[in-house]
């Protein structure tokens, strides 16, 4: 009797394991024909992912919800730090986001099959052509908001020690050692990132190399990997380590992050720090009385001086969502003047759509001059690699402790783009 | 009839082996056939390379750097973690009145997300002027400590809020053990006019071994496996000088989206924590045996 009961009730048991199971199926399925069968009364979840904070798109995600009703739109902001690593495994894992952010032209994930190919749809023709990057000749990104990155300055400390925006880089030097003579801390860095470093040395470059007419398709030739930056970087990259040097960058802001780098230049405590338009509604809100301006990095001549930026960053739509119907819906929404207006709102940048007028806010008339040059740009994004930007941003953190020199930092940038090149070659 | 009882018991084991077959086994064996090829996030064609990848490991400086301070983690975690938590049991133990207060006052830290308690202590030891640390040892005189941006420094600033995190974690392993020892023996020691020293290192410390052996492992096990901490405070630098064994695994994986590459390292690692566990297992084995 008592096995005759153990065996019903492992029976039972497995049975009630395995019907939980289907439970599960069915109603996932139910689910499915309830959202095909009345479309118009259930919502069509759309999840957007990008790394950029939520409140950078808000009037955007507004205006998206008032003309998109149907539409429950999540917007998923993670941090640049892990946004790649997520991003890629979602994807892997065939559970993307219908819609993400992404800079350039996604080769990335063109190349591994990931992304619908936007070349002949309906929006595509009403962005300019500078805004829309190809790989291998087809778009899989529509561009957002331009995106430029330059030196804040504090207007108020800068006239009371009697300081105009540096038109070179020795005056932006010399600004550097009056203001530590004047009791105030120069530059706020938050240097724990790879990014602030990597980003202020390639504002050297853009100024002494990439105006070079003989280094006009670097980027190109360092993508196919006929060319390298050892021996092409090295004197500009070295020139820049002067701002090291004389104690403009220290260690101390190895223990520093973006935040707190922020905190620093809002409270007047430094006088001047490097980051972009997204950066301008958190610093009015932590200080309101905040006076500032933003003025491109100086070259070693007199100039306009370069921005660090670009197209910048775009939105791609993954080729297995579920609506992507609804996906391109808001990519078409997105090319339309209000949106663009909506996104500028909340982010300064120019728009790339077809007769949008952008009106310069006074915070940026130091970078007017720059702009009207089309002195902007970004030399990594332009690369097909994954993230060795962030390789060479490491290095620099190395060169700032002395345990590298800036020769072995290049050739790390070069290492890994050799290696990312090989495993793109694989395909 | 025997037979078919066992058939019933087997049938029972079956959802617990189905789950670990799924979750465990396979990505287990599907991690080290991986690692002989060049599977990769940024192709879809996947090719035997045989060793290739385990080669490559020996001359990336950056996995030889994570294993280096994974290594001094785990081993300085071990012994401080467990140096202290050995005498504030004891301590506790004692029929003191705010015992319990302070029992729960070393435990709570352990109750908190290593994210969390990262995020929190890289403000504290922000290099700031306003960072807290920074501002007290001014204001004692000491001057300030580049806690996180110095290479030199920066790992073993995160040891230490590991320590203060784990050390009450441990300790409760060592309440419990203690609680359990018979309270004849130290009535004993007592009558035979043992001092406290001495009592504790012949009655107290001998009885404790199979919870200094459970502790020792697992903070060894847990150290190696150090991952969290490390990116929520230094992200693995400056530069590379804090990277454990897992955040350049995690890089090399889905930044560099080398996977192949990246279960190379991991077959690799798990065999070394295999090993060291196995080993330290011996060890202790042999002390608690004598």
């Amino acid at each position: 009797m008592k096995k005759v009961f153990t065996v019903i009730a492992s029976l039972f048991l497995l049975s009630s394991l395995m019907l939980a199971g289907c439970g599960k199926t069915d109603e996932a399925g139910s689910k499915e024909n309830a959202s095909g069968a009345a479309q118009s009364e259930k919502k069509v979840k759309i999840r957007i992912m990008g790394y950029n904070k939520e409140e950078t798109r808000k009037s955007y995600l507004d205006y998206l919800k008032e003309k998109l009703p149907n539409v429950d739109i999540e917007f998923q902001f993670v941090d640049l730090k892990s946004f790649e690593n997520m991003l890629r495994t979602q994807l892997a894992a065939g559970e993307g986001p219908d819609i993400f952010e992404t800079s350039g032209s996604g080769a990335v994930y063109a190349n591994a099959g990931y992304v619908e190919d936007l070349t002949d749809a309906s929006f595509t023709s009403k962005y300019n052509d500078t805004g829309l990057m190809r790989y291998q000749g087809k778009v899989y990104t529509i561009p957002l908001q331009s995106w430029f990155e330059g030196i804040w300055y504090n207007k108020d400390i800068f006239e009371k020690q009697g300081l105009t925006p540096p038109k070179t880089w020795d005056e932006w030097m010399t600004i550097h050692e009056k203001l530590r003579q004047a009791g105030v801390k120069p530059q706020a860095m938050g240097a724990k990132s790879w990014e602030p470093m990597m980003k202020q040395s390639m504002g050297m470059l853009l100024n002494e190399f990439y105006t070079k007419p003989e280094n006009k398709d670097f980027d190109a030739a360092f993508s196919e990997g006929t060319k390298k930056v050892s021996g092409n970087w090295n004197e500009v990259v070295s020139k820049w380590t002067e701002t090291i040097q004389k104690g403009n960058i220290t260690k101390d802001m190895l223990g520093i992050d973006y935040d707190q780098a922020q905190d620093e230049f809002a409270t007047g405590k430094a006088a001047m720090w490097e980051s972009g338009p997204w950066a301008a509604e958190a610093l009015k809100q932590k200080n309101p009385n905040l006076n500032m301006g933003m003025f491109p990095i100086p070259g070693l001549t007199e100039g306009t001086g370069w921005l660090i930026g670009g197209p910048g960053s775009a939105f791609a739509v993954n080729k297995q969502s579920k609506h992507k119907d609804v996906a391109m819906q808001i990519l078409e929404l997105t090319a339309t003047p209000e949106a663009q207006q909506a996104l500028i709102k909340d982010n300064f940048g120019s728009s790339f759509l077809k007769g949008v007028d952008v009106q310069l806010p006074p915070e940026y008339e130091d970078s007017a001059a720059a702009f009207k040059e089309g002195h902007v740009y970004a030399p990594w994004i332009t690369w097909p690699f994954g993230a060795i930007a962030e390789d060479y941003g490491k290095s620099l953190q190395e060169v700032l402790t002395g345990a590298k020199s800036v020769d072995d930092a290049l050739k790390v940038l070069d290492d890994k783009a050799e290696q990312q090149r090989k495993s793109l070659k694989g395909n | 009839m025997i037979r078919k009882r066992e058939f019933a018991f087997l049938l029972l084991i079956v959802p617990a082996l189905l789950f670990y077959l799924i979750f465990y086994l396979y990505p287990v064996v599907s991690t080290f056939a991986h690692s002989f090829t060049d599977w990769s996030l940024l192709k879809r064609s996947v090719h035997f390379i045989g060793l290739e990848n385990y080669k490559q490991l020996f001359h990336d400086d950056v996995v030889l750097t994570g294993i280096k301070n994974s290594i001094i983690y785990a081993v300085i975690m071990t012994i401080v973690q467990n140096a202290l938590a050995v005498p504030l049991a004891v301590a506790l133990d004692k029929n003191l009145r705010s015992k319990n207060l302070l029992r729960m006052v070393f435990f709570a830290p352990a109750v908190l997300s290593p994210l969390v308690v990262g995020f929190l202590w890289s403000y504290i030891m922000s290099s700031l002027d306003y960072g807290p640390l920074n501002q007290m040892l001014t204001q004692i005189g000491l001057g300030s400590v580049n806690w996180l941006g110095e290479p030199k420094l920066a790992l073993y600033s995160v040891i230490l809020t590991q320590v203060w995190q784990w050390t009450g974690w441990a300790m409760v392993i060592y309440l419990a053990n203690l609680q359990g020892i018979s309270k004849e023996l130290f009535e004993a020691a007592h009558i035979d006019g043992a001092n406290g020293w001495k009592t504790f290192w012949n009655i107290t410390l001998p009885l404790l071994v199979p919870s200094i052996t459970i502790n020792t492992v697992l903070s060894m096990i847990g150290g190696l496996k150090v991952f969290d901490i490390i990116f929520s405070m230094t992200s693995g630098g400056p530069g590379h000088a804090t990277e454990s064994i897992v955040t350049v695994l995690l890089q090399r994986a889905f930044t560099d989206s080398q996977l192949g590459y990246a279960s190379a390292l991991g077959v690799l690692f798990s065999l070394f924590v295999m090993v060291v566990t196995f080993l330290q297992l011996r060890l202790m084995k042999r002390w608690e045996v004598s």
